[in-house]
């Protein structure tokens, strides 16, 4: 479905101008043609801006990871000692998530979410308080953020797979390195959320006092701050 | 309003360039260098403007120069659509081009891969695009006029190319780009500073337009130090937070 628009072609369904238009892009030199037998046809508009919102969404949501695990660990690591070494871990793996988007979005040129403030007070709030509550509570609420994130993940690999064919120009079709890269760091990633997930629930986050009412509550909070931050 | 505002972040994810073969057309406009249009618009820029302004009568003296018939001016002047507000497309389609192209030549052959030594200081760059606009100073307050006024053309053409010259100054610039909030705050504080330095430049009657780009770097190191004062606003309210979650804490404590 993102294959199917072109750039150009959506926009303006009648080609009156192609020969104004035409151009050497095939240059004469016969080195650069052969490089250029190699390269990819550009994105399309809709599949530029799904990079676009992935690369977006999925910085402000490590950065609300990041922000959660500061907050846990700002309250947590003093009193329960056992508990240090495991948010320790799990926040160092948030923080290399964080600066893997932070780089990609610079080097993309993607612009963030106008909400990164709004987003690390929350996220930081959200850790900090469930954690106030008791342990168990800031684990109910790693279990409900993993949860989403970990979905969220699923959702963008599926599209990243199937829809990114793109056409050389000798003909051949293939993934663009790129996007090859993307998805293998999403990858990646979502497998260390899924574990973050289980070491959620090895801590007792299923003990936690209220336990319904505080991961559908932070499942929903998240589904909104993804909705929101792959727009805005 | 959404709508409006996601234009402005439209095509903004970049690909590899090496990757990819080179798109046919520059930036948001409907052809290429080697278009025909290029040819004419950029001849119109070049020689035509100085002597006519921004108008139709420029457009026409350049097909006429370049010995091409004139109802190229409706070919020129298709990928925008009449307006009440404004005089002609294909005057539309002139200043577009004028605000594409010389964004492009002004950070051209740059490689921002580079290191940081060797790309050149956010300044330099504003300073260049600037003197880009010196042959048709006279005229920048044509093309202010017509870019304020409110409509389509400011909102799809105007806002999004004066965004993506404040992008393009800071990705090609050593200038420290960012990840959060402030991301925005900078590229507002350099578009500031730039139509602020273009009103100015249009009014300028100094040799060399030396007092425009005195003013341009007066304004850009005092927009830039507010965004100092942005960022430093943010710690303080993170500072001020973390001792009132640690306040809240022993207050619990306590019982
Ligand atoms: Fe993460
Ligand atoms: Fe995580």
């Amino acid at each position: 479905m993102l294959r199917n628009s072109f750039p150009r072609i959506s926009k303006r369904q009648f080609s009156r101008l192609s020969s104004l238009r035409a151009t050497n892009a095939t240059s004469k030199e016969p080195t650069k043609r052969s490089q250029n037998e190699n390269r990819h046809f550009p994105l399309s508009e809709a599949q530029a801006a799904y990079l676009d919102r992935v690369v977006r969404v999925d910085q402000a949501g490590e950065l609300g990871a990041d922000y959660i695990y500061a907050g846990q660990y700002f309250v947590l690591s003093s009193k329960y000692p056992h508990l240090k070494p495991v948010l320790q871990h799990m926040w160092d793996q948030e923080i290399h998530h964080h600066k893997t988007f932070n780089s990609l979005q610079v080097k993309k040129r993607v612009r963030p979410s106008l909400f990164t403030p709004i987003w690390k007070l929350g996220a930081f709030v959200m850790g900090a308080g469930t954690a106030v509550i008791s342990p168990q509570a800031a684990m109910a609420c790693t279990e409900a953020v993993e949860t989403v994130i970990g979905r969220h993940y699923n959702q963008q690999l599926r599209c990243l797979t199937n829809q990114f064919d793109l056409k050389k120009a000798n003909g051949s079709v293939s993934v663009p390195p790129e996007v090859n890269s993307l998805t293998e760091t999403i990858r990646q990633f979502r497998d260390e959320e899924l574990e973050h997930l289980e070491t959620a629930i090895e801590h007792d986050s299923k003990k936690a006092v209220p336990y319904m009412l505080l991961t559908e509550g932070i499942k929903g909070i998240c589904k909104a701050a993804v909705w929101t931050a792959e727009r805005i | 309003m959404l709508n409006r505002s996601l234009k402005l972040s439209k095509r903004m994810y970049h690909a590899n360039a090496s990757d990819f073969l080179k798109p046919t057309t520059l930036g948001s406009l409907v052809y290429g260098k080697d278009s025909m249009q290029y040819k004419v618009l950029s001849h119109a820029m070049d020689v035509s403007v100085p002597i006519y302004g921004f108008n139709e009568r420029a457009i026409v003296h350049s097909l006429n120069v370049l010995k091409l018939p004139s109802s190229m001016l409706s070919v020129i002047s298709s990928s925008n659509p009449p307006s009440f507000l404004h005089s002609s497309p294909a005057l539309m389609e002139l200043i577009k081009f004028h605000l594409v192209d010389k964004r492009y030549k002004t950070v051209a052959g740059i490689d921002p891969e580079a290191a940081d030594e060797e790309l050149p200081s956010l300044e330099s760059l504003l300073l260049k695009r600037l003197k880009l606009n010196a042959p048709i100073a006279s005229r920048l307050s044509q093309v202010l006029s017509q870019l304020a006024i409110p409509g389509p053309f400011l909102l799809n053409n105007a806002l999004p190319e004066l965004h993506r010259l404040s992008d393009d100054l800071l990705y090609f610039s050593n200038e420290k780009d960012h990840t959060d909030f402030a991301w925005y705050s900078k590229r507002l504080a350099i578009s500031c500073t730039y139509v602020s330095s273009e009103l100015f430049m249009s009014q300028d009657k100094s040799a060399d337009f030396s007092q425009t780009f005195e003013f341009a770097q007066e304004k850009l190191h005092r927009v830039m130090k507010l965004g100092e004062y942005y960022n430093n606003t943010e710690e303080f309210t993170w500072y001020t937070m973390l001792s009132a979650v640690n306040l809240a804490k022993s207050q619990l404590a306590r019982g």
